[in-house]
């Protein structure tokens, strides 16, 4: 789902940190070809839908292709991490910065949104998978520059340290997999086969399968909680209906109105139980749950 | 006069006498009938800082204009007076042929004050009021009562309202029971219970008139279809049962005393399981066609009447997975006369007062989460007043002032009345309509939670903003609960003002516009907050639970959210200014002016 909130993200910057050095894939990842773009520019593209403001931090002298951002360079290279977040933070406008590299193909819009509403009372908010931070894949609040600098002045490289500083939001598994199911937001290719099963996920992923969960009348009349539906890439919410009122013709007419694919005004959807959507247009994301209920919630 | 009969009917239980008084339709149209008419009549009748059961705090029914017109879904009366829980206003609603009744015996409301000396009940017949003793009665439920008195008076068409052991024992939670039905909210049952009245029954054969008569049919006719279309499906074909699995699933299903808004049991007792399961029969008020009543029935064979908020107080609010344990709790609680869910939250605070060892022991039971045995003999101990049952006929706030320590913490109250089951802080204009709410902790003085739903707000995120949804809210509520139409049939209207002012007119003959009927609604809530703030209200109990504030959802779709306290002083302010009140949510006089509200402050 496609989530574009101005007034969340006004005062936020998202920045790619693009300077590692891609020792095991032995060519520059940032180039890599994904989804008929270098895959830099597929991840900066996603980001600019949400930030106004968008940071790429490169090594000296490093090749980019054209990206819409502003490209700032590592003074010192090769500082890991905890020089690229600082350089990225320093040169970012917005008050808080999304912080990702240029080897993950497959970052959630939903996740990315969900660590942003956080960081109001935060000042770093960092997801916790698989037993790890994942520093880069992390919302950082711009006030906590001077702690990285001394950071870097004592050579300690790992993000982490700075987590026990300041007031850090840990985000759980379970809160992640509500947005993300897989973490697929954390898978970074690193070699030649990882990039090799990327291509392939990201085809699969292509087309859209979703789960419609029923909810009051339709749950009786259709006699079971739930369907998954297979749909074309960029299936939009008419097309859920129009699909759910072909495998389960019970509710046509009487929950979905066939004709205009919408729902009957006795009724109305959530998408992944988080937003209320009534338009019919919304496009969505592989593995959303759309939950069809009693529009009146009376009782 | 149409739609009225511009009178109230005073009884006065400690005199045993009855006087009828003439009332001005100017202030029949400005506060209509029901809740706004019970109101007013409570803001002039109470004497100012009554004990909420003494005799002379006055107990109304109010019928309303709309009562007996055919209209679907209107035979419904206020009851309003100064609640034994909250010492603020108390305005609940029920509905059915008493309703009807109500209105046939001539009376826009009947005004009751007074101790009788012994237990009694009042028969009125159209203008006469007779006092019968009612010793014998002591100790019935309401159904058996309402049977009993029609036998005794050999009046077979006779209403009868009543209250259970719990109001004669003066239970804080009473309720007032008809037809299976009952006022259930703030403890109505036991300010009559304090006046030794077990019952009011009504006969009449007064016609209620019109002043357009074919037109109110017509319209009558498109309510009717309108109320068999697809928006009120819900209503018709699974009832309010249906809200569980779909807040459980959305995460605003509070379960074990507000610790989680997820039920891992949600599946037993959903309403989709019910109706497979246990399923008996629909049924309804008179005059309505949604006909929502769902009766299930239980393993004994027994059938028993649930809606949503029975169903989450005595199941997950209080971890109970057995649909038949639910369908016990709700049948004592109807013959007790007991309004579910004071008695459900009131129950969850003790099982966690005694998890945390503060919570007196009894022999008789003990309250656990989870242990229906225990809610079954707690509920029989609370309607006799029995052992610590005394201390829980207080209700949650009473008792922790009592129990002490960190006890006030786990009772999930405002103002004194226990929160239904919309979980505030995942449904934030919800949470702002719950802590502002001149009843206390109500779902239906205002349907807040409607936005929440619609997708037009985030209902994770509280604001400002959410200050004027929260006050058209209200105010379509107070015109709904004052005509009186139900609000099952809401989304029926197309433009409901409009519609409602045009209804209006056509029955009473004077001439509502749209803005006429909103100003109403406005008008009928300020009444409401002028009573409270006479009666002691402060700024500190437009507020919420302090768990609510301190802990964040542990689980579900919502998981980690929390609600803040500048969110929520936030949203207050705005909900003031949208009301035109100071800073502090006091009523400033200019906005009494401008509502044409004359009272002596």
């Amino acid at each position: 789902m496609e989530a574009i909130d101005n007034g969340l993200f006004a005062n936020g910057s998202a920045v790619i940190l693009a300077g590692g050095k891609s020792s095991r894939m032995g060519t520059a990842k940032a180039l890599l070809r994904f989804d008929n773009d270098p895959l830099i520019v597929h991840i900066a593209r996603k980001l600019n839908a949400f930030f106004p403001d968008l940071v790429i931090v490169a090594a000296p002298g490093q090749e980019l292709p054209p990206v819409a951002g502003k490209i700032v360079r590592d003074e010192v290279a090769y500082q890991g991490p905890v020089g690229g977040i600082y350089y990225g933070l320093n040169a970012a406008a917005g008050e808080f910065c999304f912080v990702t590299s240029c080897d993950v193909p497959f970052l959630s819009s939903d996740l990315i949104t969900y660590l942003v509403s956080l960081i109001k009372d935060h000042d770093i908010v960092a997801p916790y998978w698989q037993d790890r931070f994942q520093p880069l894949c992390a919302v950082y609040r711009r006030t906590v520059l001077p702690l990285l600098s001394e950071q870097l002045a004592r050579g300690e490289l790992r993000p982490i340290y700075l987590y026990d500083k300041v007031r850090t939001r840990r985000v759980g598994e379970e809160e992640i997999r509500r947005f993300d199911p897989d973490g697929l937001s954390f898978f970074n290719m690193n070699s030649p086969e990882d990039y090799t099963e990327s291509l392939s996920l990201w085809q699969r992923r292509s087309a859209t399968t979703c789960t419609v969960e029923l909810f009051g009348v339709p749950r009786l009349l259709a006699k079971t909680k739930e369907i998954s539906l297979a749909l074309p890439p960029r299936a939009t919410l008419a097309d859920v209906f129009s699909a759910l009122a072909e495998r389960l013709p019970v509710l046509s007419g009487r929950v979905i109105d066939p004709q205009r694919s919408v729902l009957s005004s006795g009724y109305a959807c959530n998408v992944n139980g988080l937003k209320f959507v009534r338009d019919p247009t919304l496009i969505l994301q592989p593995g959303d749950r759309i939950f069809i209920v009693a529009a009146d919630a009376g009782g | 006069m149409h739609g009225f009969h511009g009178r109230l009917l005073h009884i006065d239980l400690t005199r045993g006498t009855s006087l009828r008084r003439d009332l001005d339709s100017s202030r029949l149209r400005a506060y209509l009938g029901g809740i706004g008419l019970g109101a007013t009549l409570l803001y002039e009748w109470a004497p100012p800082g009554v004990d909420p059961l003494a005799p002379e705090n006055p107990l109304i029914f109010a019928s309303a204009p709309l009562v007996g017109t055919g209209l679907t879904t209107t035979a419904k009366f206020a009851v309003v007076t100064k609640s034994p829980l909250t010492g603020f206003i108390a305005d609940s609603l029920s509905s059915s042929r008493f309703a009807l009744e109500l209105k046939r015996i001539g009376v826009d409301a009947v005004v009751i004050t007074g101790r009788a000396s012994s237990l009694s009940y009042v028969f009125i017949r159209n203008d006469r009021v007779e006092f019968h003793g009612a010793e014998g009665l002591r100790g019935q439920s309401p159904g058996a009562t309402e049977a009993l008195i029609r036998e005794e008076l050999n009046a077979p068409g006779a209403r009868v309202a009543a209250i259970g052991l719990a109001g004669e024992n003066g239970v804080r939670f009473a309720t007032i029971s008809n037809e299976g039905r009952h006022a259930g909210r703030g403890g109505v049952g036991a300010v009559m219970g304090a006046k030794n009245l077990k019952a009011i029954a009504l006969l009449g054969d007064g016609d209620v008139a019109c002043a357009d008569p074919a037109g109110v049919a017509a319209v009558a006719e498109s309510l009717r279809r309108r109320s068999l279309g697809p928006l009120t499906d819900k209503y018709r074909n699974i009832g309010t049962v249906a809200n569980l699995s779909v807040f459980n699933r959305l995460g605003t299903l509070p379960t074990r005393n507000f610790r989680q808004s997820t039920f891992d049991a949600a599946d037993a007792v959903s309403g989709e399981m019910l109706t497979e399961t246990h399923f008996s029969r629909r049924h309804g008020c008179a005059s309505c066609t949604i006909l929502c009543e769902r009766l299930f029935k239980a393993a004994g064979g027994e059938e028993q009447r649930l809606e949503y908020e029975t169903l989450f107080a005595m199941g997950p609010l209080c971890g109970v997975e057995d649909p038949e344990a639910v369908l016990g709790a709700a049948r004592l609680c109807d013959e007790f006369g007991l309004d579910t869910i004071s008695a459900g939250g009131t129950l969850a605070w003790g099982m966690e007062c005694a998890e945390k060892g503060i919570l007196p022991e009894d022999r008789r039971f003990a309250l656990r989460f989870g242990d229906a045995a225990g809610i079954a003999a707690a509920l029989d101990a609370i309607a006799r007043r029995e052992g610590l049952g005394s201390l829980l006929a207080e209700g949650s706030r009473r008792a922790a002032a009592e129990v002490g320590g960190q006890s006030a913490y786990w009772a999930m109250h405002v103002k004194g009345l226990e929160m239904p089951g919309y979980e505030p802080r995942s449904l934030k204009t919800m949470a702002l309509g719950l802590a502002v709410s001149p009843r206390g902790a109500c779902h239906n003085r205002s349907g807040a939670y409607e936005a929440d739903f619609s997708g037009a707000v985030d209902r994770l995120s509280g604001d400002a903003a959410r200050g004027v949804l929260v006050a058209q809210s209200e105010d379509f509520a107070a015109v709904m609960d004052s005509l009186i139409v139900c609000k099952f049939l809401r989304k029926c209207f197309t433009d409901f003002y409009a519609e409602s002012a045009d209804l209006l007119g056509k029955v009473t003959g004077w001439e509502y516009t749209a803005a006429d009927l909103a100003r109403a609604g406005e008008r009928i809530h300020t009444m409401k907050k002028l009573f409270n703030i006479r009666e002691g209200w402060r700024p500190e109990d437009d507020w919420l639970p302090e768990r609510v504030l301190a802990e964040r959802l542990p689980d579900g779709v919502a998981e980690g959210a929390g609600l803040s306290v500048p969110e929520l002083k936030d949203m207050i302010g705005g909900y003031y200014r949208a009301r035109g009140w100071d800073d502090a949510g006091y009523v400033p006089d200019a906005k009494l002016t401008e509502l044409g509200i004359a009272v002596s402050r």
